[in-house]
């Protein structure tokens, strides 16, 4: 009896080991394209009102364009926080290497201008909620290795499902 | 005499497919073993002279320590460049954040000392070879978002093979 119980442990053993190397090869294959090609992000907060929503939102985002240096002003980009690496933050670029910016720090006093040239290897990042967004008025330019992602396509809600251009 | 050729060229395509997705696999695995745990690196150029020769020089470097945070004064990393988000470079990470570093910005001019304090989320490098290193001294402190690896064991050349704490 113990011999057929360990015939038997051994199949599903086999089998268990199987499972997970199929496993480990789709995970694999899922890293990949999350890395290179295009995966789901998810944003939540006030900081690009209006154009995305404070709840939690679900877009694509790619990384080809990112990877080819392909991004320009006015992209919507994922980017690995300054301040805190383990943070990610979802932007728009308002100028990149070699742009003279022109930005208000203080949303109320409108009158008061400041213009930075950005660095080479670096981008300017702006929330479109100039009240509500931590971001290049805040921490300067910031390099442009920390981009990770460009948003292309909104998932979800539904009501909002569509290309994500330029807005 | 086209209806035999053309089963044989089927059965090619079918070969060529399989062995594609073979090597597609392996290269899923061997990426993902590269982004989340070891890769090669080659390094070579003068600024981290006399740890690290000029030559092309292969070492091991490992993305847990970077991932976790466990990186720490002394370490030699592989970061990505500020300066031009395409060029990674090695150096030694000389201060963490909230640290004060003094440096010499001039060598020349060993007297002539400055002193700044690492923001939060970002590290100070510095490679060895004062006279002759690009780094914070330059371009100031950088984002920890950047690191890529650490290196931690020199493979090549021969003579160099071993362990590569720090130094």
């Amino acid at each position: 009896m113990g011999f057929r119980n360990l015939g038997l442990l051994g199949s599903f053993a086999k089998e268990g080991l199987e499972k997970a190397f199929s496993l480990g090869k789709f995970f694999c294959f899922l890293h990949v394209t999350d890395t290179y090609l295009v995966t789901f992000v998810v944003t939540s907060g006030p900081s690009m009102l209006p154009t995305i929503d404070l709840i939690p939102t679900m877009f694509l985002g790619e990384r080809i364009s990112t990877r080819f240096g392909k991004v320009t002003r006015g992209d919507i980009v994922i980017i690995r926080s300054p301040q805190n690496p383990r943070k990610l933050i979802a932007k728009r670029l308002a100028g990149m290497e070699d742009d003279t910016v022109t930005y208000i720090s203080n949303p109320d006093e409108p009158d008061k201008q400041e213009t930075i040239v950005v660095p080479k290897g670096h981008v300017w990042i702006q929330g479109d909620n100039a009240y509500k967004s931590n971001d290049s008025r805040n921490f300067g330019a910031v390099p442009y290795g920390l981009i990770q992602h460009r948003l292309f396509w909104r998932v979800w809600p539904i009501k909002g499902f569509g290309p994500f251009w330029k807005h």
